[in-house]
């Protein structure tokens, strides 16, 4: 038995405040199976093979339980509302639940993350989280590998009732048995107008005449796929060849200079400063930007943008799984999704938002960034499911044009 | 006691031990498991097995050298760069300091008081495209109208030079310091001019701190990859970078782990190899200072 496990255990004994009791009745409940899968794997000394025992785990749809005391959630940076260093919808969860909210903004990079938690979830634990997030082309690939437990749809009916018809079905999930989506967001060009003037297509970002002043965005799907429209190729439909072609694009112009470099949020500080004119940049740092600074606009190209979701999910080995489904249906009320939309930015899943909204920020809900109007939201673009051999040569490819 | 007094040897033994525990943990156990993990085949989906597989070594060099040379020249650049300015900066505070000898060598290491990512960042502002340094290159007509600093092999071994300067300069101080003046008055009194007192007295004597300097600036610079990454553009990618996106981006241990071995074997290399060349006992005193 390695040491993480011994630690998890000490964890889940002291956080969740078991009671020797309270372990048999959850047991009989047949929620230990989980975790005690996990403990006779991570005993067997099993810590490399990744596929086995926790698929059968995951197919099993979470039961019904207590709402327990705590709840791990791992989230991104900013990604919630804040305000004096407390999280004011995390306090409301808490005062109508009972439920401790531990909030941790540890998930900065999707492949990051991955290999952070990856052996932990392929011995069955979660590492004592009990929601993660995770953008759609991960969640897909975490839930593939068998990292991620059934949700009991049952217990979801704010969910079922309010979720967005157009992330009713996504091709990773068809029928959402496993995500619930937290924020959406587009991907399209953060321009400084008063730089380039009113540009409108993505092919912009190779145009010479802002050379060196083009930075395009270290998260592949992104670049990819805008750069796939820009050459008139679908990136939900299109071939590994024709992504491969938007790639020795990007490479032809990073080496004669066009583009300065590939970043992650950095442009925040880039196009203020009049280091960057053109940019592939996110909705939402759009809207902050925008705010502090009237030249700088975010353009939904002619060819279309990226459309991309970030996923609420239970890992296996969670220890509060049935408490994170109870949390996953508390978020999708209106009137909790609107405070934290006011101070997030991107697009809500959540029906009945913008209205909400109204009544404390009307502002902010009439910003079509973040509430896009249907003929917007028609040009947006997902970026299909890759196997994971065409995934490999891509990554591979990319990574070594971005520079690693 | 006189357990100890009969068996010498085992005293020095003992107060080795720490230190021998601290490295045999810290050290040569990582470097077994990195090892191992280097000669392992699979992917994060399938799991990683061992299998004696050298291919990841040949395969690595072929798809980095061209990283691997630029790691070695922004390197032995920043090391060159570093010599040149800290040489004659270490010479002053050590003969012309006087009682200002302290707070020069203080305002030295005062640098290091601020985080290194905090450092870089400063320089990412100190050049970038509106700044009064920029500005003031293109009228000089040293940068284009248009162009720029940031992002170019300039500022990442500017940046480089910046951050690894103090360690060039303290060594180089501790050997030019411990010159006895009467040396060079001797020199003086032989006749000899100032300059040939500084290339046949003063330079020789302080070549363990060279040496020392050298080794301390090269071989961080060479497995940095905080400047390539704030400071420059995909052009500008170092060894320490593919190391890096290979461990955390695309979880290819092997690689990443393969490389790791090959930058420590060829730094071993070329320290052996300057050792050999500016000899060993100049090394050692430079150790001890």
């Amino acid at each position: 038995m390695s040491e993480r496990n011994i630690d998890k255990l000490i964890d889940e004994l002291v956080a969740a405040e078991i009671n020797r009791r309270q372990l048999l009745r959850r047991g009989a409940a047949g929620a230990m199976s989980v975790s005690a899968a996990a403990f006779l794997a991570a005993c067997g000394g099993g810590g490399n093979a990744l596929s086995g025992g926790t698929k059968t785990a995951a197919e099993k749809t979470i039961p019904k339980g207590e709402v327990g005391t705590q709840l791990n959630f791992s989230n991104w940076p900013l990604y919630i509302d804040v305000d004096h260093g407390k999280h004011p919808t995390l306090e409301k969860f808490t005062k109508e639940t009972g439920v401790h909210v531990k909030y941790t903004e540890e998930i900065n990079d999707n492949n990051e993350f991955f290999g952070k938690v990856r052996q932990q979830l392929a011995s069955g634990s979660s590492g004592g989280r009990d929601i993660i997030v995770m953008t759609d082309w991960m969640a897909g690939k975490m839930i593939r590998l068998g990292y991620i437990q059934k949700l009991d749809k049952s217990a979801l009916p704010n969910v079922n009732a309010n979720l967005v018809d157009n992330l009713k079905h996504i091709d990773f999930d068809p029928n959402r048995d496993f995500t619930v989506p937290w924020q959406s967001g587009q991907t399209g060009l953060i321009v400084r107008k008063d730089k380039v003037g009113d540009v409108t297509s993505v092919n912009e970002v190779f145009n010479p005449k802002w050379k060196g002043k083009v930075t395009l965005l270290t998260e592949m799907r992104d670049s990819v796929g805008l750069t796939m429209l820009g050459m008139g190729k679908d990136p939900t439909t299109g071939s590994v060849d024709d992504m491969m072609a938007a790639v020795n694009k990007m490479n032809d112009n990073v080496k004669n200079g066009q583009i300065r470099r590939f970043t992650g949020n950095d442009y925040l500080k880039d196009l203020p400063k009049g280091d960057t004119w053109i940019a592939y940049g996110w909705s939402g740092d759009a809207v902050q930007l925008q705010a502090d600074n009237k030249n700088i606009e975010f353009i939904h190209p002619d060819e279309g943008f990226m459309l991309w979701t970030d996923n609420m999910m239970v890992p296996v080995g969670a220890p509060h799984a049935y408490t994170a489904e109870v949390f996953m249906n508390w978020i999708y009320q209106p009137q909790v999704e609107a405070p934290i939309e006011d101070y997030v930015n991107y697009v809500p899943p959540v029906k009945g938002t913008k209205e909400a909204l109204l009544k404390i920020d009307p502002e902010v809900a009439k910003n079509p960034l973040i509430f896009p109007d249907a003929a917007t939201l028609a040009k947006g673009h997902a970026f299909k499911t890759l196997s994971p051999a065409d995934e490999d040569k891509l990554n591979n490819a990319f990574q070594a044009l971005i520079g690693a | 006691m006189a357990y100890f007094q009969r068996h010498k040897g085992i005293f020095p033994l003992l107060l080795l031990l720490p230190g021998l525990l601290w490295l045999i943990v810290f050290f040569a156990v990582p470097l077994y498991y990195q090892a191992k993990i280097s000669l392992n085949t699979g992917s994060p989906f399938e799991g990683f097995r061992f299998a004696w597989h050298w291919s990841t070594y040949t395969d690595a060099i072929r798809t980095y050298h061209t990283q691997f040379i630029r790691s070695f020249i922004y390197a032995g650049a920043s090391t060159g760069l570093s010599l040149l300015i800290g040489y004659p900066l270490a010479y002053a505070i050590a003969f012309r300091g006087g009682r200002w000898r302290n707070a020069l060598l203080l305002a030295v290491i005062l640098p290091f008081f601020v985080t290194y990512l905090v450092r870089t960042l400063a320089w990412e502002t100190i050049l970038d495209d509106s700044s009064p340094l920029v500005s003031f290159l293109q009228t000089l007509g040293i940068v284009g109208k248009n162009g720029h600093v940031l992002a170019t092999t300039s500022a990442v071994i500017a940046g480089i030079t910046y951050n690894f300067l103090p360690f060039m300069i303290l060594p180089l101080y501790a050997a030019l310091e411990r010159i006895d003046p009467r040396m060079l008055e001797a020199g003086a009194d032989l006749y000899g001019n100032r300059r040939s007192v500084f290339t046949r007295v003063t330079l020789p004597l302080s070549m363990p701190g060279v040496v020392a300097g050298v080794l301390l600036t090269f071989i961080p610079a060479a497995g940095d990859f905080v400047n390539a990454a704030l400071l420059g553009s995909p052009k500008q990618t170092m060894i320490g970078n593919v190391i890096q996106s290979r461990y955390l981006e695309v979880n290819d241990y092997p690689t990443a782990a393969a490389l790791s071995f090959m930058l420590m074997a060829i730094i071993l290399v070329m320290v052996a190899i300057w050792a050999k060349i500016a000899g060993t006992e100049s090394l050692m005193g430079a150790e001890t200072a």
